[in-house]
């Protein structure tokens, strides 16, 4: 991200930063580190999170049905 | 004896003249006598209860009438839609589309890019929870969940995600109602930050207002909306910082036959499109048509052969672009 490179870029002319620029870089940097991950996991778990929940809700339906075309 | 009977029968008396609508007492009564009490009755029927007005609808329905009469989902080429419920929550659908999509451009020319895909989805409808997943071909998932926390807050999820990066959205909204008012809060991918407040003014009117903040852009804007209701018409007004006013009427003039029409004004571009149009929900068939300022006439034609299934047929007729789209399709299932 071009706002964290400048800040980068600044922590390394100061030679320093303060603790508190430390940690709100660190929680930018693991908060879009989460959101990544939580895409991928949201992109290939989404569909077979519902099928789930339908599959265990009531009246159960066979895994027959889920797979057959009629 | 001698008095010759004269021929002319005397006239009977006349009638006692009955005067309707008259006073039943007489003009110089009025100032005496007290009102009559029905006037007062009939006034307290129609006294409104300020303290307990209806919900009013969700800030991003206020158009919906309009909305359904007037912009039907009009596709090019061949659909087919197939639901086969597993349960009476569960259901998987299975949707093929061959046709043309059309591109957005700059330029006055409609780009029209032949697509063929195929979507599974997953249905999940509960009163309390709804899960719904479109997965594509090309690995495009189109992802909406609708949870109620707590019986009046409710959150709910829209996602668009694909395989290429940064081309996913998002956004989050929670809703909460109470008893005459509804307020939302959003939060969107790019940092977009939204509210909106709606709020019913009488028990035929409510108003509404939003906000929004848009990060990456910097750009902020402010919106009032207003809906006025009755049994038989809906009409809308929306006004926007982004510089647009749009107002729409739908008359309900029968069950069967719903008239719809719409203005929109955009300053910024100063653009303005005015449509009209119309609305039969007859027995067999749901037949929706408009016509554009623009010059573009539109139809769209839901037909149930059978319980369960419904024949599409889409056509739109733009003559000045010279951009014609007709489509065909099925529905099976719900």
């Amino acid at each position: 991200m071009a706002s964290g490179a400048a800040e980068k870029g600044k922590a390394l002319v100061d030679g320093s930063e303060s603790a508190a620029e430390s940690a709100a870089r660190w929680a930018r940097e693991w908060s879009t580190w989460a959101m990544k991950k939580a895409k991928v996991v949201a992109h290939y778990g989404f569909i077979p999170f519902v099928i789930l929940v339908g599959m265990n809700s009531e009246p159960k339906p066979r895994l027959a049905q889920l797979l057959s075309p009629i | 004896m001698g008095s010759a009977a004269s021929a002319a029968v005397p006239p009977p008396p006349p009638p006692a003249q009955v005067q309707a609508g008259s006073l039943p007492y007489g003009p110089g009564l009025a100032g005496i006598l007290p009102p009559k009490p029905e006037g007062e009755e009939k006034k307290e029927e129609k006294k409104v209860d300020y303290l307990n007005l209806p919900c009013p609808v969700p800030f991003e329905e206020i158009q919906r009438e309009a909305l359904m009469s007037l912009k039907p989902e009009l596709f090019e080429g061949l659909r087919f839609d197939f639901t086969k419920p597993l349960n009476q929550k569960f259901s998987l659908s299975h949707s093929v589309f061959m046709g043309s999509l059309e591109v957005p451009s700059q330029s006055t020319e409609t780009i029209k890019v032949p697509t063929a895909h195929y979507e599974f989805g997953a249905n999940f409808l509960d009163p309390k929870l709804m899960l719904i997943g479109r997965v594509m071909t090309d690995g495009r998932l189109n992802a909406r969940v609708k949870c109620d926390l707590t019986e009046n807050l409710t959150l709910k999820v829209n996602a668009q995600l694909t395989q290429e990066p940064h081309y996913s959205q998002g956004m989050f909204n929670f809703d909460y109602t109470g008893s005459d008012y509804r307020t939302q809060f959003q939060i969107g991918n790019n940092a977009f930050y939204g509210a909106n407040y709606i709020q019913s003014v009488t028990p035929y009117l409510s108003m509404g207002a939003e906000i929004f903040w848009l990060g990456h852009q910097r750009k902020s804007g402010i919106g009032f909306a207003s809906r006025y209701n009755t049994d038989k018409m809906v009409g809308t007004l929306q006004v926007a910082s982004t510089g647009i006013v749009a107002l729409s009427y739908v008359q309900k003039v029968s069950e069967k036959v719903a008239l719809a029409s719409d203005f929109m004004y955009n300053h910024m571009s100063k653009d303005v499109t005015a449509s009209f149009g119309y609305d039969y929900l007859l027995r067999q068939c749901r037949l929706r048509g408009k016509i554009d300022s623009n010059g573009v006439v539109a139809a769209y034609l839901e037909e149930r052969l059978n319980m369960g299934v419904n024949f599409l047929l889409s056509a739109e007729i733009d003559h000045c672009k010279k951009n014609y789209k007709f489509g065909f399709g099925m529905t099976v299932g719900e």
